[in-house]
């Protein structure tokens, strides 16, 4: 099948910098795709260059095999949501909602019923008369999410939306959006920098760093298996072990020997990584399992959902989570337990 | 990158009618502010100017500039100070009032505040004569000096109190937690962060100074300066190319000024970055300076005071100085030449909209792509270095020969364009202010680049729009340097019959027509008040 949106070879450049380079992206028509790294990564431009802000210095971008490089920004069909929303101020809601309506000179009825969906929709019935500076934060998002929607895009666009809401506030208006997506089966495009909205509610994520794509996959994929260090690294928490692999199914990092799974890598320096809840703590050392180390607590963090400790054990300091650990605390020497087929094997750097 | 990014929109978004619409900015711009400065450099030979050191009475007038310049200046200065610190701190009383006395010499037409004080401390003046039966001559240096202050302080003021208001008071409470007494603080830490505005306000202050006409030709006397120097050249002799040698050298300090202050101490204000989020009451005013700077203000907003009062008053006195039983003859007098006061309102509004216009589409143009948008920006604000009799003269050098020449549009061209810097930095100000990825919400809709002038800029800077029409006319129909030069046969403006008036000596129906331009300012204030709910300030210069 011929993807909705091809990103292919493209490179931009600002001045010396280069804040894509050679990046090649395939979105699926109905898919969620989230661009996932730190400030600078590229991901913005990416999302930019697709929207026609910017003209790439190589490459090119597709639309159903369209090629759209040279069309300007505004004859792209490429509605976005910006991350200050840039709602027009001097317009109320309903205005706002139909100003793109009102460029494609959409019939007046027309125009009101497509807005009117597009607010039931998005839950602002009733607000269409304010302005924006009438709205909360959270509204005015739902105003900009209408407003992209409406002119039914080829592909949504979304710039960091949720960056200017609080907490729970982003948590909940992050699945509204992904279940809004779902229901209009929409192309999304969708860029963030918080590793854990972009689990949450992407098919797919492409991690960048330094101008290119790091990995693409899905967030399971992502998150278990990290396809190198930045990844890991970027992308939750983890516990990293320089080693060697020493026989089939054997890894040695210093003075540990760890049973890895079978079939993981078959030679050379490998890089180990751990996720902090893939490690288990003991009081006492548990009977028959492979790989466990006797440590010491150091300091510890309950954070609700789960404690982190951070364990002294074979010369180095780990960072282990406990799930669930109600008022359970524990303290001194312990055993780390780590199953092996929760290890994940990085070719060193 | 934020720059860079913006940069590729704009090429985006450029379109035909955008490159036309530059054309046409830079083109209006390059006739009406170039040319003329261009015709007045040009219009003497090269001898002519190499003949200037030779000339006893020029250098007289360059070297008695200079003198006004700095002695008017450090005081206008120092009230503007004083005026300043009265209104930026919580324990002053009275900061209200100092705030709206301040207000009032700017909105005054350039040559009142001369006016008034030859009615009030003149040979039959009110206060000199009658109060303390003093026989006082005003006119001369110190005259001209007394009303360059009251005239210019507030503008010192309006930049200083800004840049003190800037001023954290976390700064100043931290330094007292750190051991500095009240009067330590002050002088170590909110007038040493004032510096920098304190400096652009003597060069705001300097230029309009050197380019004082109004009041110099009424108070002056004998004593010859550049500004005026310019028009008696003109006016008695009938000498274009002296006019134009004069004006060329009033040019030298006013632009060199103005470069200064706009490349070198605007660039070193420290306090413009803070926004005004938290409002801490600021430590107490030492006692010793609380009262000097009240003291000094009490003062100087009794002479504005006076001001008013002399104008209004003489309208309704038989004869002043000598009989001082009300009358309303002068305004019937005044009333026979109300037409002078159409004309003044006609192309004050000619000039306002010209000005309005041409500043909003000039910021708009100048955050396009064109490479030559820097070109329109310096040109935009380089009348702002202009003085009005150069523009004044300029004007008859380059139009009075031409189509336009001796019509009411040379002189609304002229108000119009001199007065563009205000409007177009208001704007382009206003644009900086909006949001850049509001303009690409446009775009990204569908919006081309002149739609997107329609759609979203005017609609978000009808403020900015109103405000240039009125501060331009207001000034327009209070001018005078250049209304001087440029008055058309059968087009006389109110300023130019008061003026005439008050060298006749026929004070009565000068205050009463000058308070009816007072008024036409007073209700143009209000219906701007009115239609964008602020307060226009009109900073009123030659």
């Amino acid at each position: 099948m011929e993807p909705h949106v091809r990103v292919d070879r493209i490179t931009k450049r600002f001045g010396r910098t280069v804040a894509v380079d050679g990046v090649s992206l395939d979105v699926d028509e109905g898919s969620f795709t989230t661009l996932l790294g730190p400030s600078g990564c590229g991901k913005t431009t990416l999302l930019r260059t697709v929207a026609g802000f910017y003209r790439p210095d190589a490459g090119d971008v597709f639309i159903r095999g369209v090629r759209i490089t040279d069309v300007p920004a505004h004859r792209r069909n490429t509605a976005m949501v910006f991350q200050e929303y840039a709602l027009f101020p001097h317009m109320t809601v309903a205005e706002n909602v139909g100003y793109g309506l009102r460029l494609r000179r959409v019939p007046a009825a027309e125009a009101a019923q497509r807005s009117r969906q597009v607010l039931e929709l998005v839950g602002l019935v009733g607000q269409e008369q304010k302005f924006p500076h009438q709205l909360s934060g959270g509204q005015q998002q739902r105003v900009a999410l209408a407003r992209a929607l409406v002119v039914e895009p080829e592909v949504l666009l979304l710039d960091e939306p949720l960056s200017n809401l609080d907490a729970k506030l982003r948590i909940r208006v992050r699945s509204e959006i992904r279940g809004l997506q779902q229901q209009l089966g929409k192309t999304t495009v969708y860029v963030t920098h918080d590793q854990e909205e972009a689990l949450a509610i992407s098919d797919r994520i492409a991690v960048m760093d330094r101008g290119r794509i790091q990995q693409l996959g899905t967030p399971l994929a992502i998150y278990h298996h990290p396809a190198n260090r930045f990844v890991a690294d970027f992308v939750g928490l983890a516990n990293f072990l320089e080693g060697e692999v020493s026989g089939p199914g054997q890894v040695r990092a210093g003075p540990v020997m760890l049973a890895v799974p079978d079939g993981a890598r078959a030679a050379g320096p490998v890089t180990i990584v751990l996720r902090p809840e893939a490690i288990r703590l003991h009081a006492q050392a548990p009977a028959g399992a492979p790989n466990v180390l006797r440590g010491r607590i150091t300091a510890m963090s309950f954070l609700g959902t789960l404690a982190r400790y951070w364990v002294d054990a074979a010369g180095r300091q780990w960072t282990v989570d406990v799930p669930s650990p109600g008022e359970a605390v524990m303290r001194g020497e312990v055993f780390l337990e780590i199953p092996r087929e929760r290890i994940h094997l990085l070719a060193a750097d | 990158m934020a720059v860079a990014r913006w940069g590729e929109l704009r090429r985006h978004a450029a379109d035909p009618w955008l490159l036309i619409t530059f054309a046409g900015a830079a083109a209006a711009l390059a006739i009406f502010v170039l040319y003329p400065a261009f015709r007045v450099l040009v219009y003497p030979a090269w001898q002519d100017y190499l003949a200037i050191p030779r000339s006893l009475r020029w250098l007289q007038a360059a070297r008695n500039s200079l003198v006004m310049m700095v002695i008017s200046t450090v005081t206008a200065t120092f009230v503007g100070l004083a005026f300043a610190f009265a209104t930026t701190r919580a324990d002053m009383p009275g900061r209200r009032f100092f705030r709206s006395v301040a207000m009032l010499p700017l909105f005054a037409p350039p040559f009142m505040v001369a006016f008034a004080y030859i009615l009030m401390f003149g040979r039959q003046g009110l206060v000199t004569k009658s109060l303390f039966g003093l026989s006082a001559n005003i006119f001369g240096w110190h005259g001209l000096w007394l009303v360059q202050t009251i005239a210019f302080f507030p503008l010192a003021m309006l930049i200083i109190a800004g840049v003190l208001d800037a001023v954290n008071p976390s700064l100043e409470h931290a330094a007292r937690n750190l051991g500095a007494d009240e009067w330590t603080v002050v002088r170590t830490i909110s007038l040493a962060l004032a510096r920098p505005g304190i400096t652009g306000a003597m060069l705001v202050v300097a230029i309009s100074v050197l380019a004082d006409f109004g009041n110099a030709v009424i108070i002056a006397g004998g004593f010859p300066l550049l500004a005026t120097e310019a028009w008696f050249r003109m006016e008695g002799m009938g000498d274009l190319k002296g006019a134009a040698l004069v004006v060329a050298m009033l040019l030298v300090p006013t632009a060199g000024l103005f470069l200064l202050e706009r490349f070198w101490v605007s660039r070193r204000v420290y306090t413009a970055v803070t926004g005004r989020g938290s409002r801490i009451e600021r430590p107490a005013t030492p006692g010793f300076l609380k009262w000097t700077v009240l003291a000094v203000c009490a003062l100087a907003s009794l002479l504005v005071f006076l001001v008013y009062f002399g104008v209004i008053a003489g309208a309704f006195t038989t004869v002043w100085g000598r009989d001082w039983s009300l009358t309303l003859d002068h305004w019937h007098l005044a009333a026979d030449r109300i037409a002078s006061l159409w004309v003044s309102v006609k192309i004050g509004a000619l000039a306002g909209l010209i000005t309005g216009a041409v500043s909003v589409l000039v910021a708009f143009l100048t955050t396009r792509p064109f490479q030559l948008r820097h070109a329109l920006d310096f040109l935009a604000v380089l009348p702002g270095a202009l003085p009005g009799v150069f523009v004044g003269v300029g004007y008859v050098l380059a139009f009075n020969t031409t189509i336009i020449g001796g019509t009411m549009w040379t002189l609304a061209a002229a108000l119009a364009f001199w007065h563009l810097p205000m409007g177009y930095q208001a704007a382009a100000a206003r644009f900086k202010q909006i949001e850049r990825s509001i303009e690409e919400a446009a775009v990204n809709l569908g919006a081309t680049g002149l739609r997107v002038l329609r759609d979203v800029y005017l609609p978000l800077l009808v403020r900015a729009l109103v405000e240039a029409f009125a501060v331009s006319f207001i000034r327009a129909v209070t001018n005078v340097s250049i209304v001087i030069f440029l008055i058309a046969p059968g087009q006389v403006v109110a300023t130019f019959v008061i003026l005439n008036m008050i060298q006749n000596n026929i004070w009565g129906a000068a205050a009463a027509l000058t308070t009816m331009l007072l008024l036409l300012t007073f209700v143009a204030i209000g219906l701007t008040w009115l239609s964008v709910g602020r307060i226009v300030r009109s900073p009123g210069v030659g």
